[in-house]
């Protein structure tokens, strides 16, 4: 099985430890990835897309177009999955949208005809979700995990067509099979507020309060997401918060793909964990993980 | 005084038909964690009841509600009893207060970098040797020359190019 990797721009070129448990886990799971020449952003539908509808259609198909894989795209961003296969679907409904879409690629020689399969890293890895089980080396007992989904993981749900927009599960399984437990809280579904960071920071930061506070009252120790929007949100603003509120919330924020190479038996050292802001030792020696 | 621009309002509706189901029933705004966080005053139901109506100097040049402020976490589209594509219908809004200058810096800080590298994001001198240390594979991103040909096309440098004053 093999999969075009479609990078986007926030984890290569900011957060790139996030890509370095990406990439090991879907080689333990003996899952190809090929590396493409020539994307561009894809570009981000909570920026560029605000600013410009047709230059999202426009490099979005021109990023499509590039994969020549059967198995199509993925991609470790829930963004960048959500712009993929956005610009699938107006392309797909739309003969007009198409032609125009078309009519931009022209002018630098290439056509997209709507065909590439887009799928989000976690989709991929519940696909084989027993093969992530027969992976687990060191199962995370102890580990009390507040499961982020983020919105563009679900939804429009008419677009993401990928578990249920209000009540999804299947990160839930994913973490369980990694022999952790899904905690639940409030706040479990609502939005993050990364988008709004742009127009009003403030508000962003009432937005992702509110759930470190759930979070923490509902006994969580760590919190797992699939976004990099989402990932710089808990763990920029944790510091932050605790200075304005007067807390001392010091959760560890952990991608899916750490997660699982976590349990998959890789040790944080080689994950490049010194990169993160909240550090996972104190989490590891109370639940006895051995590193 | 509010003046209904009909021509605004059969550009919306051309854009997005969905528009004119909307019966206000509010379930958006109930779902709205904005809407919940600012008192009502960000409102998703108001900027379509404008948009219906054809309110373009209060949705363009007011921005009242400003529809910036939407986290474009898409739960109104998919609570909406009557299908109304709201995010699509706010997409066509915020394009048209770019187009005018009425944009949150930042939107304008993003579209430069595009514009200029073709990716969102420059790779610094520090990351590219991070991502040598982590053992990553180098990243050869789109020419942005043909990148660049296409935002003329679009409008974006266009409208990049003016916004940045």
């Amino acid at each position: 099985m093999s999969y075009d990797l479609f990078l986007g721009c926030v984890i290569p070129a900011r957060l790139p430890y996030l890509e370095v448990s990406s990439r090991k886990i879907f080689e333990k799971l003996g899952i190809q990835l090929h590396d493409v020449d020539g994307f561009s952003c894809c570009p981000d539908p909570t920026g560029i897309e605000l600013i410009d509808h047709n230059t999202w259609l426009a490099l979005g198909a021109r990023n499509l177009s590039l994969s020549n894989n059967n198995g199509g795209i993925i991609s470790f961003c829930s963004g960048c999955v959500e712009t993929l296969k956005g610009v699938n679907y107006y392309i797909n409904k739309d003969v007009t949208v198409k032609k125009e879409v078309n009519r931009y690629l022209q002018k630098v020689g290439k056509i997209y005809e709507g065909k590439t399969q887009v799928k989000h890293f976690a989709q991929v890895l519940y696909e084989n979700l027993e093969k992530v089980k027969e992976n687990v080396e060191k199962p995370l007992e102890g580990f009390k995990v507040a499961i982020h989904y983020g919105c563009h993981y679900l939804r429009p749900s008419e677009i993401i067509a990928w578990d249920d927009p209000f009540e999804p599960t299947t990160l839930d399984e994913i973490v369980q099979a990694l022999g952790a437990e899904s905690v639940e809280y409030d706040s479990k579904m609502e939005c993050c507020g990364n988008p709004v960071e742009k127009s009003d920071k403030d508000l962003s930061m009432l937005m992702i309060e509110s759930k470190f506070k759930d979070i923490y009252q509902a006994g969580a120790n760590c919190v797992v997401l699939v976004c990099p929007a989402c990932y710089q949100q808990y763990e920029f603003n944790q510091k932050d918060i605790n200075k304005k509120n007067n807390t001392e919330f010091n959760l560890p924020i952990f991608y899916l793909s750490e997660l699982v190479a976590l349990a998959f038996g890789f040790k944080p050292a080689e994950l490049g964990f010194n990169f993160h802001r909240a550090k996972p030792d104190a989490l590891f020696e109370k639940v006895g993980f051995k590193i | 005084m509010s003046v209904i621009n009909f021509g605004f309002r059969n550009e919306v509706i051309k854009h997005n038909a969905s528009l004119s189901y909307c019966y206000q029933c509010s379930t958006c705004s109930g779902g709205c964690p904005v809407a919940l966080l600012t008192n009502g005053v960000y409102n998703p139901r108001k900027i379509i009841e404008e948009a219906i109506l054809g309110l373009q100097e209060k949705l363009i040049e007011s921005q009242d509600p400003n529809p910036w402020l939407c986290s474009t976490c898409q739960k109104c589209v998919e609570l909406c009893p009557q299908k109304v594509e709201l995010t699509e219908i706010f997409t066509l809004i915020k394009n048209k207060c770019f187009e005018k200058g009425k944009f949150p810096e930042a939107f304008l800080a993003q579209g430069q970098a595009v514009l200029e590298n073709g990716i969102a994001i420059p790779y610094s001198k520090a990351i590219l040797t991070r991502r040598e240390k982590l053992g990553l594979p180098e990243v050869k991103t789109a020419p942005v020359d043909e990148i660049q040909q296409i935002l003329k096309v679009t409008n974006f440098e266009k409208n990049i190019l003016k916004g940045d004053k």
